[in-house]
C-alpha cells in the first residue's frame, strides 16, 4: 500500500478488537480468566504504547511532524472509498485536537484495564466488551468521514451499555438504559445533522486547492490531482460528501449551508443546535446530565474511569471539531448559549456535588462542573475576540487542557474511590473517616489527585481553569464573574469530602478490618496519574505543543470568517436602509406628482 | 350443407367423437355403479382418440397446415396406452373399495367429502 | 556576570531551595534517620542557605544600589535626586542587559532567563522571564521574576524568620519523632488516639510552605503571585490541619483554605481585568501593569487605553475593531470611561488581599488557624501567609486608585479595631496573639490605604519580627505547661526566664514602646509613622477623620491586652501549682531563635527612622508617583503624599499621641492585671452583654454560618433535590409517556392493524365453509362439474379471446 498510514492508523484502532475477536475463541475459556485479563491487559498496552511511538520524533514516517505548518494541519491521513454509492470513505488522520485524546485515550484503556483485575463475572466478556470498546473511542477520535465517524461513535455505545447493565452495581439496568437512551438521542440528533449537511453539501463550489486540502482529491502527482479535481468540478449531479475537512471548507467558505431553514434560521444555525445537543449530552451538561450520575455509581470502577476519562471528552471533542468549523455561523450567533450552558453546569454542578452523600455521585457532579469549563471555554467567541483572537483561542485550549486534566484527574478520583469500595462495599462519605492512618500511601496519592480537581497551581486542573475562566471576561463580565466564583464551591465540596473520608480520628463505617494499605496494582495505577498530573501542571508545553498551533489556526480561521460575516451583514443593513430610503422616496415623488395632479 | 350427405371429411370423425364423448360423460354422471364409470370413462377417452386420429389422417385432412401427421396417430397410441393402465388401476381402486364397503356404488364413496 | 544578571539567579537559587527539600523530604524523608529526624535537618539546611542567598543578595544590593541617603522633611527632594542617580546609574545597566535581550532575542527562546533592568517606580526594579507556561499570541502565562529592594528585604526577611521558626520548630515538634498520643481526640473505645509520628512530614509542608510564600515574593507578574498565592494557601491547609485526627484542625484547615478561596474570588476577576485590558500580567516592562497605569514621567495615575477603549466597548460608544485616535482617548478618559475597570481591578486584587490577610470580612479563618502546631502559627502569622497580603498590596500599590485605597484604609480600620477589642477578653494565649495579627495587619492595610506605603511595609517587617517571636514564646509557654488557657499560667517568669524576657521585648515591640522622639524598638517607629500618617489624611480629609481615632485607640488596647497576656502568663503567683511545677525552660534549640529574633524586633529600624538602614532600604522601592497626592474621582477623598506626615507639625502630634495612648493601656493592664488592683470578674460582670459580644468574637462565626453556609448547604441540597425529582422527573414523566403512548400504539395494533389481518382469516374461512358444499363426495356430481364447467370455460374463452372456435377446418 502506497500511504504507510494506512495501516498504521487501522492498527491503531482495530487492534483491540482484534485482540477482543481472539479471546472469542475458544482457547480463552472457563478457568483461564486470569490469562484472559492478561491478554486483553497486554493488548491495551500494545496500544499505548503504539500512540505513545507516534508522539516521539524519529525516523518512522507515523510520527506526530511539528514541521513548520504539518503541525497545526491534519496529518497522517489517509483516504480510502469505503461505500463509493454514497461517497462516504475509510478516511482517518490525527493532528493536534485529536492527537492528545488519542493518547489519552491508550492510556486511560490501559490502566482501567488493570484496575478490572477484581472483576471475577463473566470476564471473558468483560474482556472482548472492552477492547471492542477501546476500538471505538479510538475511531471516533480518528474518523474524519462524517459516517464513519457515525459508524464508531455507534460502536462504542453498544459496550458500554452492556458493561454498565451486567458489571454494574444494584440498579444497574437503570443506569445502563437511561445511559444508552440519553446517548441515541444525541446520536438522533447527530444524525440528522449530518444528512442535512450531506444533501446540503456541493463540493463542485470548492477549488481544486480547496479539494486537495480537504483530501477529497488524493492523488499521487499534480497533475493527476489537478486533473481528478477539474472533474469533479465539472460533474454535472451535486457532489455530496461526508468529509468533515470538505464540510469544513464549505461551512466556512460558501454559503451552502446557509439557506434558511425552519424559523427563518438558517441551516447551519439549526445543524449546530442539532450537533451541539448531541453532542453535550455526552459531555454532559445541565440539563442533559442526569445520566451521568447514575451511570458513574452503578458502574465498575474501571468503567467508571472511561467514562469519566474520555467517555465525556467525544462531547468536546465533536464541539470543537465539528460543531463551530462547519457551523460558524450557527456558533457565532448562538455563542451566548453555549456559554451560558457552560456557565450553569459549573455552577450547578458544584453545587450538586456539595449536597451528595455518596462519594461516587459526589465525583460524577464535580465531572459536570469541571466538563461545564469545557463547554464555557469553546464558546467564548464574540466579536471582540474576533478582533483579537488571541482570548477565543485561549479559552478554546484551555477547554481542550481541561479535557486531558480531567481526564487525568476524574479517573483518578474514581479510581480511589473504587479502591476503598473493593474494600468495603459502601461509598457513603458519612461513614468513612481516618483513612489516613489506616492506608497512608493511599491517602496521599488520592488527595494528590483530588487537588488536581480542585484546580491547585501545579497540577493539572489549574491550567484549563485559569485559561478558561481569563477568556471570558472579554466575551462577558457576568459570566467571568460567575465563572470565577465556582473556585469557592470546588474547594469547598472537594475539601469537605476529603475532610469526611481521609481525615479524623478512626474509620467508623463497616468492614474496618478490610481497609488494608493500597496493593501493589493499586500503587501503579494511581501514581501515573498523579505524576501526569503534577507534569501537565508543572509543565503544560507538553501538551500545549501539540494543541496550541492547530486551534489557534481554526480559531484564526474563524475569526477571519466572523468579520467577513459582520462585514456582510453590516452591507446588508446598509443596502436596507438605501432601499428604504429609495423607496421613500419614490412614495414622495409619488405624491408630489399626485398632488400636482389634482390641482 | 348437409353432412350425411357430403364426402367423408374431419367434421364426420368429429361428430362421432362428440357423440362418443357426450355418451361417456353422461355415463359418468348416471350411472352408480363403478364399473359403469369406468366404462364412460373409455367411452370418453376413446372418443377423443377418435378426433386425434382424424386430424392425424393424411387423406381426410384438406388444408395441410391444420395436419397433425404422425403426431395424432402417435398421441392416440399413448391414449390407449394410458387408458390401459388407467383402467388398471381403476379396477384395482373399485375391488379395493369393494373390499372395504361391499359395494361398488360411488355415491357411497363419500370419504373424502369437505 | 554583572548584576543584573546575578541577583535574579541568587533570589532563583533562594526559591528553589526550599522546593527541592521538599520533593527530597516527600520522596526520602521516612528513610532519613531515626523516624525521618533527617527531614528536618535537609529542610532546616534548606532554609539556612536561601537565607544565605538572601542575604548575599541583600549586601549585593546595597553594596551596587547604596543606600539612599537618610530621610528628613525635606527628604522628597533629596530623593528625587537620588531617584535621578539611581536612574542614571541605571541606564547603563539597562542598556546593557537590553543589549543581551536582544541577544537572547534573536534565537527566540522566551524561557531564556533575560535579565531587564529598568528605572522602577521609585527605585530600580529587575524583571524578566524564567519560564513559560503558555503562550496565545501576545498572551502569555509566565514565571518570572520582578525584583527591587522590596523584593529583597522581604526575601531576608522571610528566610531569616523562617530560618528561626525551623529550628524552633526540630525543638518543638520533638514529639512527633515517636509515636504520640494524642490527648485531645478520644476515639470510641475511650481511649485517646495513638499515631505515628509525622516529624519529617512537618518540615516537609514548612519547606513547601517558604517555596511558596518566596514564589509570591519575588513573582514577577499577577499570574505568578495568584499560583503561588494558591500554594500558599494549600500549604497553610496542610500545617494547620496537621492534626488530622482532630476534627477541630481539620475544620480549621478546611474554613482556612475555603475563606482564602472566597479572596481569590475576587482576585481572579482582577486577572481577567488586568489580562482583558492591559494584555499583561507582568509588573515592570514596557508592556507592563505598572506603565500601563502610571505612564511618562511623573508617573500620575492614568486609566490604560485599552481600559478606555474596553470601557468604551462596553457602553457602546465605541466598536470593538475602532482605532480610537488620541483625542478620542482623552475624551473618554475624561469621561470616566474605564476608570470603574481600574476601580475593579484594585478591589478585585485587594479581595485576594482580604483573604490571604484576614482582613474584615475574611478575617474569620485566622483565629481558627490557631489548631495547627505553633511552629507553623508563627510562620503563618508573621512572615509568610499574611504577609503576603499586606505584601501584594504593595507591590501592586501603583495601580490602586483612591478610592481602593480608601476602601483599603476603612477595612483596615474597622478590622485594626475589631480584632483588638476581641482580643480583650481571649483567654487563650494564641487567640490572643492572633487577634493580634489581625489587628496589626488591619494597621499595616490601614497605612497603605491612607497613603502611608512606607509605613505599612515597615510596618509589615517589624510585626514579623515581633510577632514570631511572640508566638514562638508562647510555644515555648504551651510547650511548657501544655495548655494554652492563660487562666492555667501565672508566675511563670522565675521558671522560664529568657521566654518570659523575650516576650518582654515582643510586647514592647507591639506596643511601640520608645521614648519619644529619641529611641524605641522598632515597632515604635513602624507604628508612629502609621499614626503620623492618619493624621495626615485626617487633616485633609476631615470626613474620614474618625479612622484616626480608631487608630489611635486601636493603639491603646494593643497595649492592654499584650501586657494583659504578659502579666497573666508570667507575673504574679501560678494560677495552676501543679502546671506551674511541671514548667521548665524550653531546650536551647528552641530558646536561641527566640534571642535572635528578640534582637531583630528590638534593633529593626536602629538607630531611628529617618537613619534606619531598613526604612532607607525601603524607600528605594518606593512606588514613584505615589507622592503626588491623588484624588478621588467617585469619592471625596485625597491620598495625601506620605511626605506630608513626616512635616514636624503633623509628625510631633502622633508621636504624642501615639505615645500616651499606648502608656494609657499599658497602666490599664499593670493596674488591673500586674498589680491585681481591680478584679477583672467584676469588670466583665459590669459589662457582661458587651463581654459576651467580644467573647463571641463580634458573632462573626455565627452569622457567617447563618448567613453563607447554610444557604450554600442548602442550594446544594435544593439543587440535588431538583437534579433528582425535576430534571429526573422529568425523564421519568417522559418515559412514562413513552409507555403510554406505545400502549395506545399497542391498542391500535391489536384493534386495527391485528383486527384486520385476523378479519381476513375469517373472511377466508367463511368462504372456504361456503364452498365446503360442493364438495358432496359424489363422483357423479363432480363429473357433471367438469363437464358443465369445461363448456363454461369454452364458452368464456369465446367471448373473452379473440379468436373464433369454430375453425374452418375445410
Amino acid at each position: 500500500m502506497e500511504n504507510p498510514h494506512v495501516l498504521f492508523l487501522s492498527l491503531l484502532v482495530f487492534l483491540p478488537a482484534l485482540g477482543a475477536l481472539l479471546i472469542a475463541t475458544p482457547l480463552f475459556g472457563k478457568g483461564n480468566e486470569e490469562l484472559t485479563k492478561r491478554f486483553a491487559f497486554g493488548f491495551t498496552v500494545i496500544v499505548f504504547l503504539m500512540s505513545i511511538w507516534m508522539a516521539i520524533p524519529g525516523a518512522s514516517p507515523n510520527q506526530f511532524s511539528f514541521d513548520g505548518d504539518a503541525v497545526s494541519e491534519m496529518q497522517m491521513v489517509f483516504n480510502l472509498p469505503w461505500i463509493p454509492s454514497f461517497d462516504i470513505n475509510y478516511f482517518m488522520g490525527v493532528d493536534g485536537i485529536s492527537f492528545p485524546l488519542i493518547v489519552l485515550t491508550t492510556f486511560i484503556s490501559m490502566l482501567s484495564m488493570a484496575a478490572s483485575w477484581p472483576i471475577k463475572k463473566y470476564v471473558k466478556g468483560y474482556c472482548i466488551l472492552f477492547l471492542l470498546l477501546e476500538t471505538g473511542m479510538i475511531g471516533v477520535f480518528m474518523a474524519l468521514d462524517f459516517f464513519l465517524f457515525y459508524v464508531f461513535w455507534e460502536v462504542m455505545l453498544l459496550p458500554m451499555y452492556f458493561l454498565i447493565g451486567i458489571w454494574g452495581g444494584p440498579r444497574r439496568e437503570y443506569a445502563a438504559i437511561k445511559f444508552f437512551l440519553y446517548t441515541l438521542l444525541g446520536s438522533v440528533f447527530m444524525l440528522i445533522a449530518i444528512l442535512i449537511l450531506y444533501y446540503n453539501s456541493d463540493l463542485r463550489a470548492l477549488s481544486p486547492e480547496q479539494l486537495q486540502a480537504a483530501h477529497v482529491i488524493s492523488a499521487v502527482d499534480d497533475a493527476a490531482a489537478a486533473s481528478a479535481a477539474n472533474a469533479l468540478i465539472a460533474a454535472e449531479s451535486p457532489q455530496h460528501t461526508f468529509n468533515i475537512l470538505a464540510l469544513q471548507t464549505l461551512g466556512q467558505s460558501t454559503d451552502q449551508f446557509s439557506k434558511p431553514g425552519l424559523f427563518g434560521w438558517s441551516l447551519q444555525i439549526w445543524a449546530f443546535l442539532l450537533l451541539f445537543v448531541g453532542f453535550v449530552i455526552k459531555v454532559p451538561s445541565v440539563p442533559l446530565h442526569t445520566w451521568l450520575p447514575d451511570a458513574h455509581v452503578e458502574a465498575p470502577t474501571p468503567i467508571s474511569m472511561i467514562l469519566a476519562g474520555v467517555l465525556l471528552k467525544m462531547g468536546g471533542y465533536g464541539i470543537i471539531r465539528m460543531c463551530y468549523p462547519i457551523c460558524p455561523e450557527g456558533g457565532y450567533s448562538l455563542a451566548w448559549f453555549v456559554c451560558i450552558i457552560g456557565v450553569v453546569s459549573m455552577v450547578y454542578g458544584a453545587f450538586a456535588a456539595l449536597a451528595q452523600k455518596d462519594f461516587k455521585r459526589m465525583v460524577a457532579y464535580s465531572s459536570v462542573s469541571h466538563m461545564g469549563y469545557v463547554v464555557l471555554g469553546l464558546g467564548v467567541w464574540s466579536l471582540a475576540s474576533s478582533v483579537d483572537p488571541d482570548y477565543w483561542a485561549m479559552g478554546a485550549t484551555g477547554a481542550m487542557f481541561q479535557m486531558l486534566a480531567h481526564g487525568i484527574s476524574s479517573a483518578g478520583m474514581f479510581f480511589m474511590v473504587g479502591v476503598i469500595y473493593d474494600r468495603v462495599h459502601h461509598r457513603d462519605l458519612d461513614k468513612f473517616g481516618g483513612l489516613f492512618a489506616k492506608m497512608p500511601i493511599y491517602s496521599g496519592l488520592s488527595v494528590g489527585i483530588f487537588f488536581a480537581g480542585l484546580g491547585l497551581p501545579g497540577l493539572c486542573g489549574f491550567i484549563g481553569e485559569v485559561l478558561v475562566t481569563l477568556s471570558v471576561w472579554k466575551f462577558s463580565v457576568v459570566l467571568a464573574v460567575i465563572s470565577a466564583s465556582v473556585v469557592v464551591l470546588t474547594a469547598a465540596y472537594i475539601l469537605w469530602a476529603l475532610q469526611r473520608v481521609y481525615l479524623g480520628a478512626e474509620y467508623k463505617g463497616p468492614h474496618p478490618e478490610a481497609l488494608t494499605p493500597i496493593t501493589q496494582r493499586e500503587l501503579w495505577i494511581a501514581s501515573p496519574l498523579l505524576a501526569l498530573a503534577i507534569l501537565f501542571g508543572v509543565y503544560p508545553q507538553a501538551l500545549l505543543m501539540y494543541m496550541t498551533p492547530t486551534i489557534t489556526r481554526q480559531v484564526d480561521q474563524l475569526a477571519g470568517w466572523a468579520l467577513e460575516h459582520e462585514a456582510q451583514q453590516q452591507a446588508l443593513t446598509q443596502d436596507q436602509q438605501q432601499e428604504d430610503l429609495q423607496k421613500q422616496a419614490a412614495l414622495a415623488e409619488q405624491r408630489e406628482e399626485e398632488f400636482a395632479i389634482t390641482n | 350443407m348437409n353432412p350425411l350427405t357430403e364426402p367423408i371429411t374431419v367434421t364426420h370423425f368429429l361428430i362421432v367423437g362428440s357423440i362418443m364423448f357426450v355418451s361417456g360423460a353422461v355415463c359418468m354422471a348416471t350411472k352408480r355403479n363403478a364399473l359403469g364409470v369406468l366404462m364412460g370413462i373409455e367411452l370418453v377417452i376413446n372418443g377423443a382418440n377418435i378426433n386425434f386420429v382424424a386430424f392425424g389422417s393424411e387423406v381426410l385432412a384438406r388444408r395441410p397446415e391444420f395436419r397433425l401427421g404422425l403426431d395424432g396417430q402417435m398421441i392416440a397410441l399413448f391414449v390407449i396406452v394410458l387408458a390401459a393402465a388407467e383402467a388398471a388401476v381403476a379396477l384395482a381402486i373399485v375391488l379395493n373399495f369393494y373390499n372395504n364397503h361391499a359395494t361398488v356404488d360411488v355415491d357411497r364413496a363419500d370419504d373424502l367429502k369437505g | 556576570m554583572d548584576f543584573a544578571e546575578r541577583l535574579p539567579l541568587l533570589l532563583l537559587a533562594a526559591w528553589l531551595t526550599p522546593l527541592a527539600s521538599f520533593v527530597l523530604v516527600v520522596f526520602f524523608g521516612k528513610r532519613m534517620g531515626n523516624a525521618g529526624v533527617g527531614g528536618a535537618y535537609v529542610a532546616t539546611a534548606a532554609i539556612a542557605i536561601s537565607c544565605g542567598l538572601s542575604l548575599i543578595a541583600l549586601f549585593g544590593w546595597i553594596n551596587h544600589h547604596g543606600l539612599p541617603a537618610p530621610l528628613s522633611h525635606h527628604h522628597h527632594e533629596e530623593h528625587h535626586d537620588d531617584h535621578q542617580h539611581d536612574d542614571h546609574q541605571h541606564d547603563g545597566d539597562e542598556q546593557d542587559s537590553h543589549a543581551e535581550a536582544a541577544v537572547h532575542g534573536s534565537d527566540a527562546n522566551p524561557d531564556d532567563p533575560q535579565a531587564t533592568a529598568t528605572a522602577g517606580f521609585g527605585g530600580a526594579a529587575y524583571h524578566g522571564q524564567w519560564y513559560t507556561l503558555a503562550e496565545f499570541g501576545s498572551l502569555k502565562l509566565t514565571i518570572g521574576y520582578y525584583i527591587d529592594a522590596l523584593t529583597v528585604v522581604m526575601f531576608s526577611m522571610v528566610t531569616i524568620i523562617a530560618t528561626c521558626i525551623h529550628f524552633y520548630a526540630m525543638g518543638y515538634m520533638h514529639e512527633e519523632l515517636h509515636e504520640v498520643k494524642d490527648k485531645e481526640v478520644e476515639l470510641t473505645t475511650g481511649e485517646h488516639l495513638l499515631r505515628p509520628g509525622r516529624y519529617y512530614r512537618f518540615f516537609q509542608y514548612l519547606s513547601l510552605f517558604c517555596f511558596s510564600m518566596l514564589g509570591i515574593v519575588v513573582s514577577g507578574n499577577l499570574a505568578m503571585t495568584f499560583v503561588f498565592w494558591e500554594l500558599v494557601g494549600i500549604c497553610s491547609y496542610f500545617l494547620i490541619g496537621f492534626y488530622i485526627e482532630r476534627k477541630s484542625a481539620s475544620t480549621a484547615a478546611n474554613k482556612a483554605f475555603i475563606v482564602n478561596r472566597v479572596g481569590d474570588f475576587g482576585f481572579i476577576i482582577g486577572l481577567m481585568v488586568v489580562f482583558s485590558t492591559i494584555g499583561s500580567f507582568d509588573f515592570g516592562g514596557e508592556q507592563g501593569i505598572f506603565a500601563a497605569v502610571r505612564p511618562g514621567e511623573e508617573h500620575p495615575l492614568t486609566v490604560p487605553d485599552s481600559m478606555v477603549q474596553a470601557s468604551a466597548v462596553m457602553h457602546g460608544e465605541a466598536a470593538a475593531t475602532d482605532e480610537l485616535t488620541a483625542e478620542q482617548l482623552e475624551t473618554f478618559r475624561g469621561q470616566g470611561f474605564g476608570y470603574g475597570l481600574l476601580i475593579t481591578l484594585g478591589l478585585g486584587v485587594f479581595c485576594g488581599c482580604v483573604g490571604k490577610s484576614a482582613q474584615f470580612p475574611l478575617h474569620t479563618w485566622l483565629p481558627d488557624a490557631m489548631e495547627g502546631p505553633t511552629p507553623v502559627s508563627a510562620l503563618v502569622h508573621s512572615a509568610t501567609m499574611v504577609a503576603a497580603g499586606v505584601f501584594l498590596v504593595g507591590r501592586f500599590y501603583p495601580v490602586f486608585a483612591p478610592e481602593v485605597l480608601l476602601t483599603i484604609a476603612v477595612i483596615g480600620c474597622f478590622t485594626l479595631f475589631m480584632a483588638a477589642t476581641i482580643a480583650i477578653t481571649a483567654t487563650d494565649i494564641k487567640r490572643v496573639l492572633a487577634y493580634s495579627t489581625l489587628s496589626q495587619l488591619g494597621y499595616m492595610m490601614f497605612a497603605l490605604g491612607v497613603g502611608g506605603w512606607l509605613a505599612g511595609m515597615l510596618h509589615l517587617i517589624t510585626h514579623a519580627f515581633f510577632k514570631s517571636l511572640l508566638f514562638m514564646c508562647s510555644g515555648s509557654v504551651i510547650h511548657a505547661v501544655h495548655s494554652n488557657e492563660m487562666t492555667e499560667m501565672g508566675g511563670l517568669r522565675k521558671k522560664m526566664p529568657v521566654t518570659a524576657y523575650t516576650m518582654l521585648v515582643g510586647c514592647l515591640a507591639i506596643m511601640g514602646a520608645g521614648i519619644p522622639f529619641l529611641v524605641g524598638f522598632s515597632g515604635y517607629y513602624s507604628k508612629d509613622s502609621i499614626i503620623a500618617q492618619a493624621l495626615s489624611f485626617k487633616q485633609v480629609n476631615p470626613g474620614w477623620g474618625v479612622m484616626y481615632f480608631f487608630a489611635v485607640g486601636g493603639a491603646a488596647i494593643t497595649a492592654f491586652y499584650m501586657f494583659r497576656l504578659w502579666y497573666m502568663t508570667f507575673a504574679g503567683p501560678p494560677r495552676n501549682q501543679h502546671r506551674y511545677d511541671h514548667a521548665h525552660e524550653s531546650p536551647r534549640v528552641m530558646w536561641v531563635p527566640l534571642v535572635v529574633l528578640a534582637i531583630f524586633a528590638t534593633f529593626a529600624v536602629f538607630p531611628s527612622f529617618n537613619q534606619s538602614g531598613l526604612v532607607r532600604l525601603l524607600s528605594h522601592a518606593e512606588p514613584d508617583g505615589i507622592h503626588a497626592g491623588h484624588v478621588g474621582r467617585l469619592a471625596e477623598v485625597t491620598i495625601p503624599p506620605e511626605m506630608d506626615s513626616h512635616a514636624d507639625a503633623i509628625h510631633v502630634e502622633a508621636t504624642m499621641t501615639a505615645f500616651t495612648t499606648a502608656m494609657l493601656g499599658f497602666l490599664l493592664a499593670t493596674i488591673i492585671y500586674g498589680l491585681r488592683k481591680v478584679n477583672p470578674d467584676e469588670v466583665r460582670q459590669k459589662f457582661s452583654p458587651l463581654y459576651r459580644f467580644l467573647r463571641h468574637k463580634w458573632y462573626f462565626d455565627e452569622l457567617y454560618h447563618v448567613l453563607f453556609v447554610v444557604p450554600v448547604k442548602m442550594v446544594g441540597v435544593g439543587v440535588s433535590w431538583f437534579d433528582q425529582k425535576v430534571i429526573d422527573g422529568a425523564i421519568h414523566f417522559l418515559a412514562k409517556l413513552m409507555l403510554w403512548t406505545s400502549s395506545i400504539d399497542e391498542f391500535i395494533d391489536r384493534r386495527f392493524v391485528d383486527g384486520f389481518v385476523n378479519g381476513f382469516a375469517k373472511a377466508t374461512y367463511g368462504v372456504g365453509l361456503w364452498l365446503r358444499g360442493v364438495q358432496t363426495g359424489s363422483v357423479r356430481q363432480y363429473v357433471v362439474y367438469i363437464v358443465v364447467g369445461t363448456i363454461l370455460l369454452f364458452v368464456l374463452a369465446s367471448f373473452f379471446l379473440n379468436f373464433s372456435l369454430a375453425l374452418d377446418v375445410n
